[in-house]
């Protein structure tokens, strides 16, 4: 029972204890020091490049890596499961090829993202271009906020509000000239991997005074589709059909972003643009 | 010397009062079943992780646009996206630098765990062993015998803090090393080399990285360790205050919890109230200013040490004054 | 100048262990102690008297620096327990209350830890004093399992430790059987024939009178008298309890003598307990004069069945002491 006297008991105990404290208080010193007189240092990170997929025909690769990138349509806003088209182009794809290992890399979409801040963060961001890098499939949406805010001049969930239809058409130049560079800069990371650009269709289609909208609209995509020509890897999946005369079937209560069943049709389209 | 002399034996006494009433085996075996759960928990989210991502840089990456979705929300207070700006530009940091800030690995584990247990967990062990340190003696009433001893009531207070401290060490050191131990076995005993990044500054909501340095991350994690200690140490003086102030240990307990959650609950809402930064328990997340990301905008390393030195030299004060006059009367 | 003057001092009170002089203590602005003064001399069994409440435990609490006195000086020894603390209280060994010890400690575990706060105690001292409790047999267990009894051993035994001048004991026999009573009184006894002095509380007149060489009385606050019990007593009228073989003869003859008062039933002060006895014949009187009433009621032809000398209790000497005035 008392196999441990309590003057042994003590010393291990008081000598222990003032070990670690002199070990903490040691601690507390180098962070203080640390903290209060900060010193810069490089530090040389090993660069990690990964190798880039073999391009080729989907259904001859083992491995289908998709990355996304682009604004709120790619992120999946107004789908109330969450899923977007992205994720119903993954759970198509695997469908389509059971014997090959499909998954989704990254979605890297931000909501809101316009298309110079895409051209940043794919020239700058090592993230971006070490996820696409990865891939050989990408799929991005880009240009609809650009063209909105023009309009608009606010967000485009709001736009409805304020949209001008000479503004869309004089903002157009602007913004297919930011996706020229984006296209560029995708095509420099990845050379090889089959992109798909999702067009963009006028969600203010059933608005009598808006229904002009498509026809800039329509010019877009076939500029849109001039850029992406000059790639044989890229192509482009047209949307503005599905949301001209169903547009209460498929677009969401925001009245801007597609539902669920709208991203479906995209999807469908996507995957049926691969090989 | 001579008066250490005296005074080690009083010491002895303390602190192997504290072991007998088996105050530091509880807090053992709290650590114990705590620790396994918690990395159970961090093991099945590395599962989910790898079954998702290719790699850690795709997790960092998707992290970093995740949080850039939850930036670009009118919805999300001005504070939590301040936080998150921060947090995306050191995350993007990591990710420049080739660095993985989540590796899995004992080390790794040990230092998010520490940083998580500053604010609430081991307040809570320190409470378990300073509540009823003094009103403890009261309600058994070995006050009277303590007290009509011939030795000051300055010595037998001050014997009473030191075996605190050994303990409040003691539980810090035990909780590291146990932490290290246990995750170890899942996730590897590497790590201790691993740079980690320290030394953003921070203006507003923008990080620079002029400062930024890489650090083994054993180092970092001593460092936290030192960190988390001192808040520790607040929490101790401040409880053995309230236990000499309040008859009842319950009471004690009490008190000093409800300061301390209060204290984390206000350093959410510290945005739209300043003036919390005055609180000690607004204060006690050390770590943070090593990972770089102060609780609230302005909050400086310097500043929270001053305002815990501050609290915990006034409750020293207090508590001395009190024991050494106060009559026992029951 | 002042060393020579406190030395002197100090030789002249030389068996005075405890000096009291006029302490008061106002808590929140309410006088509890309102003036006590009284001294212990060394070897002497010190009884201090009074009802609950009086104030007994604030006195004691102030000699061993437990509270602070509003004013007033208490010497150990020669030392003021104010000023020198650490000198004064090295002299004294005490139990305040209850015997407290700490139940998730052994009894040995106790007693070291009260040695470490003394001088010069090692474990054959503790061995020594484990023994002379007699707890010899127990004193590796934990307290939690001690009895009340052996609880007050052990807090006698942690008194003892540091061979004080003085032990102070607060209701000792609270809670004890008889025999332990008794044991304790033959304790008592034989510590203050080692030279001891030893200051002891109570409520009960009858434990003082079997203990105490002297005692000091207090009631609310104040010490009505200190004497040897002996002095307290007397004087104060004893009460002699007859009981006759012819009850209405007997308390005729009592009656016709002029130095004997009857006490009618429901006015004496003596516990029920202690009577017990039915047509007992209560009288306030010299118990000097019994044998020469025996005498006459023999020769009256009265058969006496008993005599009983009753002391009288605490209440009946407060009642002469305060005259009449209740002691609540």
């Amino acid at each position: 029972m008392r196999s441990l006297s309590s003057g042994n008991l003590w010393k291990i105990i008081s000598i222990s204890a003032v070990l670690s404290t002199l070990l903490l208080v040691a601690g507390f010193g180098f962070a203080v020091k640390d903290l209060l007189y900060p010193r810069g240092e490089s530090f040389a990170g090993r660069a990690n490049v990964p190798a880039l997929p073999a391009g080729g025909k989907l259904s001859e690769g083992k491995n289908i890596e998709i990355t996304a990138i682009g604004d709120s349509l790619t992120k999946g806003t107004g789908d109330a499961s969450g899923e977007g088209y992205v994720k119903q182009v993954v759970a198509l794809l695997k469908q389509k090829y059971p014997d090959t290992s499909v998954r989704l890399n990254n979605n890297l979409a931000v909501n809101g993202l316009k298309a110079d801040r895409l051209q940043k963060l794919l020239e700058s961001d090592k993230g971006y271009s070490f996820a696409l890098k990865q891939s050989n499939i990408i799929v991005f949406t880009i240009g609809g906020n650009d063209l909105f805010q023009i309009a608009s001049g606010t967000s485009p969930g709001k736009a409805a509000d304020g949209l001008k239809l000479d503004k869309l058409k004089s903002g157009l130049p602007q913004g297919l000239n930011r996706l020229a560079q984006v296209v560029k800069r995708l095509h420099a990371i990845n050379p090889n991997a089959q992109v798909v650009y999702v067009g963009l269709y006028n969600p203010f289609y059933d608005i009598p005074e808006y229904r002009g909208g498509s026809l800039q609209i329509q010019q877009w995509n076939e500029q849109a589709y001039a850029l992406l020509h000059q790639y044989p890897n890229m192509t482009m999946v047209p949307t503005f059909d599905l949301f001209e005369n169903a547009i209460g079937r498929y677009l969401s209560s925001d009245h801007f972003h597609p539902n669920h069943d709208g991203y479906a049709q995209i999807a469908a389209r996507i995957v049926q643009s691969l090989e | 010397m001579k008066a250490l002399d005296r005074l080690l034996p009083l010491i002895q006494n303390e602190t192997l009062k504290i072991w007998k009433k088996k105050r530091f085996f509880v807090i053992v075996l709290v650590l114990m079943i705590i620790i396994p759960i918690f990395t159970y928990a961090q093991h099945r989210i590395d599962e989910t992780n790898k079954k998702n991502f290719k790699d850690w840089r795709n997790e960092l990456v998707q992290q970093i646009s995740e949080y850039q979705n939850t930036l670009s929300s009118d919805r999300i207070p001005e504070e939590w996206k301040r936080s998150r700006r921060i947090a995306v530009q050191q995350l993007q940091y990591y990710l420049d630098h080739d660095v993985n800030p989540n590796s899995p690995d004992g080390v790794t584990f040990t230092r998010s765990f520490l940083s998580n247990a500053v604010t609430l967990f081991f307040p809570l062990l320190v409470l378990a062993l300073a509540s009823d340190l003094v009103s403890g003696e009261r309600t058994s009433g070995t006050i009277k015998m303590l007290l009509t001893r011939p030795v000051r009531r300055w010595k037998i207070l001050f014997s009473k803090l030191v075996a605190l401290s050994f303990y409040v060490s003691l539980t810090v050191v035990v909780s590291a090393v146990l932490c290290y131990l246990i995750s170890g076995a899942v996730f590897g005993y590497n790590g201790w080399g691993m740079p980690v990044f320290t030394g953003f500054v921070i203006h507003g909501s923008s990080v620079e990285s002029g400062f930024a340095h890489a650090i083994p991350q054993g180092l970092y994690l001593l460092m936290e360790a030192g960190l988390i200690w001192v808040s520790a140490m607040t929490v101790a003086l401040l409880a053995l205050m309230v236990s000499v102030l309040v008859r009842s240990t319950a009471a004690s307990i009490v008190a000093m919890m409800a300061a301390v959650i209060s204290g984390t609950i206000l350093s959410n809402m510290a945005s739209s109230w300043q003036s919390a930064k005055f609180i000690f328990s607004v204060n006690l997340q050390l770590t943070n200013y090593l990972a770089g990301s102060p609780p609230i905008t302005g909050m400086t390393l310097g500043f929270s040490l001053v305002i815990l030195a501050c609290w915990g030299i006034t409750s020293l004060i207090v508590s001395f004054f009190v024991f050494t006059k106060q009559d026992i009367l029951n | 100048m002042q060393y020579a003057s406190q030395e002197a001092r100090q030789s002249a009170q030389q068996d005075v262990v405890l000096s009291v002089s006029s302490v008061k203590k106002q808590i929140g602005g309410k006088p509890i102690i309102k003036d006590v003064s009284f001294e212990v001399r060394s070897g002497e069994i010190f009884g201090f008297l009074g009802p609950n409440g009086a104030g007994k435990t604030t006195t004691i609490r102030m000699l061993v620096n437990l509270i602070k006195p509003t004013s007033g000086e208490i010497l150990i020894c020669g030392e003021d327990i104010g000023r020198h603390p650490e000198a004064a209280l090295r002299h004294v060994g005490c139990i305040v209350e209850n015997p407290e010890a700490y139940s998730y400690l052994t009894g040995w575990e106790n007693l070291e830890h009260f040695a470490r706060m003394l001088r010069g105690i090692d474990n054959a001292r503790i061995r020594e004093v484990a023994a002379i409790v007699g707890l010899d047999s127990r004193i590796h267990d934990k307290v939690k399992t001690y009895s009340l009894g052996m609880r007050q051993r052990l807090g006698i035994a942690q008194a003892l430790l540091g061979r004080p001048k003085l032990l102070i004991l607060d209701e000792p026999t609270n809670g004890l059987d008889p025999k332990g009573i008794k044991e304790l009184r033959e304790f008592v006894r034989m510590l203050a024939s080692q030279g001891m002095s030893l200051f002891i509380s109570s409520h009960l007149l009858s434990e003082i009178q079997l203990m105490c060489d002297r005692v000091a009385i207090i009631s609310r606050g104040e010490v009505l008298a200190v004497g040897t019990v002996d002095e307290l007593i007397h004087g104060a009228d004893n009460y002699v309890v007859w009981q006759f073989e012819q009850p209405e003869a007997g308390r005729r003859l009592l009656a016709g003598d002029g130095d004997v008062e009857l006490v009618p039933e429901h006015e004496h002060q003596i516990d029920e307990s202690l009577l017990g006895m039915r047509e007992a014949v209560i009288t306030a009187m010299n118990p000097d004069r019994i044998s020469s009433l025996v005498e006459k009621a023999v020769r009256a032809g009265i058969g006496i069945v008993s005599v009983h000398c009753v002391a009288p209790t605490l209440e009946q000497l407060f009642l002469r002491m305060t005259e009449g005035e209740s002691i609540g």
